[in-house]
This record gives C-alpha cells, structure tokens and sequence, in this order.
C-alpha cells in the first residue's frame, strides 16, 4: 500500500466547540483510517452529534483542527463551489431525527435532491435514484410522501438519499434509536454487507450495535475523549463503561429469589 | 377573516396581489440576505408552525373559544419579513390543500393578514416595549396589544376590501356584483367579531407566548435580531401603516364612501320617505334604535379617532344594528356549520 | 360538560391530518396533467368570478359539478359537504342583503336588487370553489406541488411550499402528542386562566420545536449539497389528450368570459 492510503481521513486535533450557552467540545484529538469502522460512544449530552457535525462540516471547530484527508475543514475551503461540493458528495450524513433528514414531499424527490443539488445530468438523476431505490428496497414507496413511512421504512429512505451519492465516508448519528428490534436488525444488517470498504463513524449509546459493527471505539464523556482504541479492548472494560455512563449497575432479578447487582446495559 | 373566491372581484383581487408582490419581492431579499441558505428551512418550518397554529382553539375570557392566526407571535419572532413570507405560504397551502381562503383572493388574504399583520404587530411591539428588558412584564403586554391590534387591523383591510364592492361593481339593475354591502355594514360587521373574540385570541396567543419563551427559551428571541432592520423596514411600516389608518379617512374625505344610504339622509324628511318606500313602505327609524347606543360605544373605544363625525351622529346605531344583524347570522352560520360537522362526524359518509 | 378546547384543538389537528390523504378520485381528471388542471381551473374560477350575468355563472356551476359527478363517489361526496358547507355560510352572509339593498321592491321586504345580488354572489361562491376544491380532490400533492414549478413561481418558493407541506405533518404530529399529553394528565375543568396559558405555552413549545427543527433540516439540507438555491426535476409528459384539454379549458374560459363579462 502507498502513502496515500496511510492519510487519515479524519484527523482531529485538540478540537473544541462550544454552543452560545454550553460547552460540547474540548481538547478532543485522534484520527480515522480508511476503512475503517468507528463507533462514538457517550451518554447522552457527551457531544457525540456535536462531534459529527463537525466531521461533517456543519459547524467548524472553535479551537484546534479538524483535518479531511490532510486539508483543513474550514468554513472558507467548503464555501468554494468545487471543493464544497465534492465534500458533500464524499461524506455522506445520516442524521438522528427522520423528520429533519426527509424534508421532501415524496420518497423518489427525497433520494433524487443530492443528485440534483451536484448538478448531474437528468438521465443520471434519473438511473441513480433508481439504483438506490432498488438496493435498499423501497421501490414500491417511490411516490409516497415521508409522514405516511413507518420508523424502519424512514431510515431505509435516509440511507438511499445518502448514498445515491456513493459518499467514500458514511456517518450515522443513533441510526437504530427509536427503532423496534426487527428494524435496528435490519439496519444493522445492511450496515454490515455493504459497507465494504467505506470509513463509517456511528455515534451511538447502544454497546450492542458497537459490538457488531465496529473495528474501533472513541468514547467521550462530558466533551472530552475518554478512550480511542480498538473495538474488543473498549467494550470489555467494564470499568471505562461505568465511569462514562454507558453501563449501568442495579439490582434485578435472576431466576426465582436471586436478586443481585451487576453491571447492565439499557439499550 | 380568510376572504373566499367570489366576494372580491377579479380587478380587487388584481390590485391586491400587486400591492403584495413588492412586499414578497423585497421580503425574500431582506430574509435571504439575514439568513442566507437558512431561510428556506426556516421559512418553510415556520409556514407549517402558523398552520398549525390555526387549527388550535384558545380559551376566551367568557368561556367561548377563537382562532388566532399566529401573525403577531411569527412578527415578534422572525421580524416582520420572514413573519411575512411564513403567514404567506401557510395562507397558500390553506387556499390550495383545505379550500380555506379563495385562490383568486391569495394576495387580497396575504396582504390583510401575512403583510399589514406582520407589520403592525411589529411596530405595535416594538412602540410598546421600547427597551424594556427582555424577561420584562412589559414585553408580555406589548404582544398582546400586538396581536390584538395586528388582526383588527387586518380585519378592517377585508371590511374596507368587502365595502368597496357595491360601490365598484354592480349589474345593469344596479344589484351588487361581489359582496353586497357597502363599507358602512361590511367594516362594522367585520370589526365586531374580531374587536371581541378573534382580535383576543391572537392578543392571548401571543403574550402567552412570549411569556413562556422569556422563562424558558430566551434565546428565540435572539432570531429577529439577526435579521436586523433598516430603511426598508421603516418603508414597510410606512406603506402599510398609510393603508392602514389612512385609508379610511381618504374614503370619508372623498365623500363617497358610506356607500348608497348616505348616513345623513335618515335626518332628511324626503330620503327616508324614499328609503320607506324602497323598503316596502316600512318606515326606517329616525333615531337609532337606543339598544344600539352600547354597541356603539363597543365600536368607538378601541379606534377613537376614526371618523370621529360619523361615530357622533345617531345614525350610526342604524348602521350599527344592520352590521351586527350580519354579524349574528355570521354566526349563527357557524353554528349551523359546527351542527353539521358533527353530525358528519357521527354518521361519517366518506 | 361542555367540550374543552383541548378536545376541540386536538379534534382540528386530527381532522387535518386525515384530510391530507383524501385524493381519492378516479376519472377523467385524475388522469389530466397537473399543469393543465392548474391552468385550467385557474381559468375558469377566474372566468366565474368574472361573470356579470347569472346564466352564465349557473351554467360554469353545472360544468363544476358534472365534473365532480364524473371523478368518483369520493370526490362527489366531498363537493356535497361543500355546497352544504359554503352554501350554508354565504347564504347567511347574503341574507340581509335581500332586505338592506336599494331598489324595487318584491314581497316581503325583499328588494329585487337584493334578490339579484344575494343570488349572484352565492352562485358565484359556489362555482369558484368547487372549481378549486376540484384541484385539490384530484391531484395529489406531490404532482400539484411539481405543477408549480412550470409558472415561473421562483424553483426556491416551490420547495419552500413543498417543505412547508411537509413540516405541517411532523408539526402536526408534535401538537398532538403534546396536547394528549396534557388531556391525561388534567381530569376535569380548569380555571379559564389556566387554560389559557396551557394553549399558549403549548403554542410556544411548538415554536421552539420548530426553530430547533428547521436547524435540522438545514444541516441536513446542506450535507446533501444544498447551498441556497434550490434545483428540481422536470417529469411531466403532456399527451394528446392533455393537449385537447388544455384546448376545451381554453375554449370555456374564452366563452364564459365572452357572455359573463366583455358582452
Ligand atoms: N443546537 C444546540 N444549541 C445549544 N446547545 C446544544 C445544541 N446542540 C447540543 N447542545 C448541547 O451540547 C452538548 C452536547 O450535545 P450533543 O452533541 O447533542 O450530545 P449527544 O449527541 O452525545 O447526545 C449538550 O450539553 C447539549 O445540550
Ligand atoms: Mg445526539
């Protein structure tokens, strides 16, 4: 493998963010290989989707570098017309919430409206849609409007509108929140087959979905980086999960009249 | 107040839309500028909250209920121009999804309403409030007079629309054309309704609402800030204040306006005998009827200097009593309405 | 007890909800293209609001509501409830006119005049919105929302229109959930002032809700490329039966217009 493969495509450095009246980030630093498969980790509140909106180039880092590929991601380098564009297309963005990610009147105009913004031709607006359509199965809902979709049906809508654009990097925020467990299977699922050899970075609180999916954990707790390793050495460290809130321990039952306390995931 | 197709005619409507195309024009300008590539999330996001915003049933002082249109709460908010292009787009999903308020009549219905009602609740905010702090009390009082005037105002934009029609329009016979009744009965009629119960619900709205966002959500009423203001503003205010206010007092100076049963002629001997005979030979009161005397007072209070000499003459309570006869079987309408949609509701058809 | 204005608001919401996916006709509208049926009808609401002579205007309510009567019992019931509807209330709006307006008199009170111009404006209401209501019973809204893009209405309103058509669904979901919450939680009558700050304050969670969300989506807008001006897809066929009806659209907006108004 040459040098190129080795840039990272995310590299952050000492990254601090803070909203008009919280702080989300601080001195957050550690980087992300092609390929690879990284799940963000925190409680709620610990700045997972503050953190992904800054890999995405939503908001920019207030303190320290946030680095795509070795350039640096600032407002001025994705106001270019270009290289804004490309950006976009590369890095492709499934948000927590379905009702903010499908903003049009129908599932076809939803999945064809990052075609079109690229400026493609018709006919290739027009086949790719189709594609996506097709690989994620939801031809029969071409024409429906969004409101009428049910939880799983929405994603599968999100994941087609992002990658009818064959983004290199996938980012999900909670893609299985809020979804019965037949439906977070099935995305997680497809997450697995066809993600080959995309870089995908999930945030999530589920160290279910982590155990499945990921090569590499970071874990934040309170803004700040708790841990980056690989996946198997953070998931077992019952300590680390506890002190970041993502286990919890309390007393249950097993069986008829052992209750006990150990430590238990909420998922 | 959402005026439907065929009470205003097509030449009404024409002007009307072309009063509002440079509001649109400037507005998305001025809010693209603000807000760059924001406004149409914004925008859009805020149409829908007017929407729903009208479909809510706000608890009157007496025990009855109104609808509020939610313009003041989007003016204080957004500022008068994203306030504008919202209450707009939430008025043409209504005209073309649920039939409420007429396609013809879209720019007649965005002006009274979307327009003169952004930008009243807006000056009414800002003259009251001044610099009072943001959590104060006096910001709380400044809305609802904001929202309670900004929907009178706009009422009597449709009751001034309605009133000119038997003037402008009519048939060879001389029967009116589009609405029937001249500005003397449509602005009374329309002003009752929205003086008492749907002027209140927009002014309750819109305190409550500010007072809610100052103890929760301070920050929202940073957006307006941003959208900031200037000579074009203060030209909005103007054009819309001028039509507003000045308006009427044109129509009464030019004589005209009262339309065909000139006030004055219920004092002159010869016009009431003509009157009596028009009317079957049924004698018109040459007083007011007394009952009417407190209407009257109900109609002066809140507009003192509006046509001032045709509030003192006695006449008025004639004028008065026809307005409310409209105004009741308006309601009683409704009523009738409300009945039937209930029954629908028990036996569904569809 | 009398109906709480929670139930009354949540009653509203509900029905708008439903009334959303009412296109359900058949016919030969339905199948027209939504251009034509937007030009169309534009054409002959503008035609019967035009109309200086009564026959005429009787004459476009009737083509109105053969076609409602050739589109499914759907949309025919749906133009009934609207005639009962606005029937009922312009007929209240124009009853003292038969009395208040100058002119020979008939029985009763009744003017001629008055007579004329109560009549007038009532037919003239109802033609003009079974004409509109006939746009909205027989397309569905994605097609009538891609109509709008083929009259010079700026690409950036039509999805402004189109995202506010949708958001209306997403808000509408967030009201409702929050007022049944609020139903559960209160039993019984509340004092009026109390009341009157729960619908306020449920009013002012529905804007934060919505700033908060349209910062979403804006986020969401933008990582899929959008920087401010909106592109959209042209999909629409015109067939030779559309063209024909453009054509019979325009030959009976130019005669109603020719009898009703320039004669
Ligand atoms: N738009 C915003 N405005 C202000 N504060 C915010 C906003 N979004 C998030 N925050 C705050 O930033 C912190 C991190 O939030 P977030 O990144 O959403 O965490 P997570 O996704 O892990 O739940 C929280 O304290 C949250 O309240
Ligand atoms: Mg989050």
């Amino acid at each position: 493998m040459g040098v190129l493969a080795m840039t990272p495509v995310f590299e952050l450095e000492g990254v601090g963010f803070r909203y008009p009246n919280a702080p989300a980030l601080d001195g957050v630093s550690f980087s992300i290989a092609p390929g690879q498969c990284v799940a963000l980790l925190g409680a709620n509140g610990s700045g997972k989707s503050t953190l992904l909106r800054l890999l995405a180039g939503l908001a920019f880092a207030q303190a320290g570098h946030v680095r795509f590929q070795g350039g640096e991601l600032t407002e001025a380098a994705l106001a270019d017309d270009a290289g804004g564009l490309e950006f976009r297309r590369r890095v492709g963005v499934v948000f927590q919430n379905p009702d903010a990610q499908l903003f049009n009147a129908t599932v076809f105009d939803e999945v064809a409206f990052g075609p079109l913004q690229m400026g493609w031709s018709r006919e290739q607006v027009l086949e790719r849609t189709g594609e996506a359509l097709r690989a994620l199965d939801i031809e029969a809902l071409r024409e429906r409007p969004p409101y009428r979709l049910s939880g799983g049906e929405k994603k599968r809508v999100a994941l087609a509108s992002v990658l009818v654009l064959d983004p290199e990097v996938l980012i999900l925020d909670e893609p299985t929140a809020a979804l019965d467990p037949q439906s977070q299977a099935r995305v997680i699922d497809f997450l697995f087959e066809r993600l080959g050899e995309r870089t995908v970075i999930i945030a999530t609180h589920s160290l279910e979905v982590a155990r499945e999916i990921a090569d590499t954990c970071a874990v934040l707790s309170g803004g700040q980086l708790a841990a980056h390793g690989p996946a198997e050495g953070i998931l077992s460290d019952e300590a680390l999960l506890r002190s970041t809130h993502l286990l919890h321990v309390h007393r249950h039952r097993h069986g008829p009249g052992s209750a006990h306390s150990h430590p238990h995931q909420h998922s | 107040m959402h005026i439907p197709d065929g009470y205003l005619s097509p030449s009404t409507c024409a002007v009307m839309t072309a009063v509002s195309l440079p509001f649109w024009a400037v507005g998305l300008r001025r809010v693209k500028a603000a807000f760059s590539a924001r406004l149409a999330p914004l925008i859009s996001v805020c149409a829908a909250f007017s929407f729903v915003v009208m479909m809510f049933n706000l608890p009157l002082p007496g025990g009855t209920t109104g609808h509020a249109v939610g313009v003041a709460v989007a003016a204080i908010v957004l500022g008068p121009w994203a306030s504008m292009l919202a209450i707009s787009v939430a008025l043409l999903i209504q005209a073309v999804f649920f039939g409420d308020g007429g396609i013809t009549a879209f720019g007649a219905n965005c002006f009274n309403m979307a327009i003169a009602g952004s930008f009243v609740a807006d000056a009414v905010y800002r003259a009251i409030a001044g610099a009072a702090p943001l959590g104060s009390r006096r910001r709380v009082v400044a809305a609802g007079l904001a929202g309670y005037v900004a929907l009178n105002a706009a009422a009597l934009l449709a009751g001034i629309e309605f009133g000119l029609q038997p003037m402008l329009f009519h048939d060879a016979s001389g029967a009116p054309l589009y609405c029937p009744y001249p500005l003397g009965i449509a602005v009374p009629a329309m002003m009752l309704g929205h003086l008492a119960f749907a002027g209140v619900a927009e002014g309750i709205l819109a305190a409550g609402v500010v007072a809610w966002l100052q103890q929760n959500e301070p920050s929202l009423f940073e957006i307006h800030a941003a959208a900031g203001r200037g000579r074009a503003q203060r030209i909005g205010w103007a054009v819309v204040l001028a039509l507003v206010f000045a308006a009427p007092l044109g129509l009464i100076a030019t004589g005209t306006a009262w339309g065909e049963w000139a006030v004055e002629d219920f004092s002159k001997p010869e016009a009431r005998a003509a009157v009596a005979a028009a009317s079957g030979n049924v004698e018109p009161p040459a007083e007011a009827p007394g009952g009417m005397a407190r209407l009257a007072e109900l109609w002066k209070a809140p507009l003192p200097d509006y046509a001032p000499a045709f509030l003192h003459n006695a006449a008025a309570g004639y004028i008065l009593s026809a307005g409310a006869g409209v105004a009741l079987t308006g309601a009683a309408a409704l009523g009738l309405q409300w009945l039937a949609r209930g029954a629908r509701r028990r036996n569904p058809v569809g | 007890m009398r109906r709480d204005f929670l139930e009354k608001t949540l009653r509203n919401l509900g029905d708008a909800l439903d009334e959303a996916g009412r296109a359900e006709s058949s016919g030969p509208l339905r199948r027209l293209d939504p251009r034509v049926k937007l030009a169309g009808f534009f054409g002959l609401i503008l035609a019967a609001a035009s109309s200086r002579h009564l026959p005429v205007t009787l004459g476009l309510w009737g083509l109105g509501a053969t076609l409602a009567a050739v589109s499914g019992p759907g949309a025919w019931r749906a133009i009934l409830r609207l005639w009962a509807g606005v029937g009922l209330l312009t007929g209240a709006v124009a009853l003292p006119a038969l009395f208040l307006t100058p002119g020979p008199a008939l029985d009763w009170g009744v003017t001629q005049t008055g007579l004329q111009s109560a009549l007038t404006l009532l037919v003239r209401v109802e033609t003009t919105a079974t004409f509109a209501s006939l746009i909205a019973l027989t397309t569905p809204w994605p097609a009538l929302l891609k109509a709008l893009r083929h009259f010079h209405v700026p690409a950036l309103a039509v999805v402004i229109f189109a995202m506010a058509t949708r958001f209306i669904f997403v808000l509408l979901g967030i009201a409702r959930d929050a007022f049944e919450a609020r139903r559960a939680r209160h039993v019984g009558h509340l004092p009026g002032k109390l009341r009157r700050q729960m619908a306020a304050s449920g009013a002012a969670m529905l804007l934060g809700k919505s700033i908060q969300l349209s910062g979403e989506v804006y986020d969401a807008m933008r990582a899929r490329g959008f920087r401010g001006e909106a592109v959209t897809l042209d999909e629409f066929r015109c067939s030779r039966a559309d063209w024909a009806a453009a054509g019979l659209f325009l030959a009976l907006t130019g005669a109603a217009l020719e009898w009703g108004c320039w004669r």
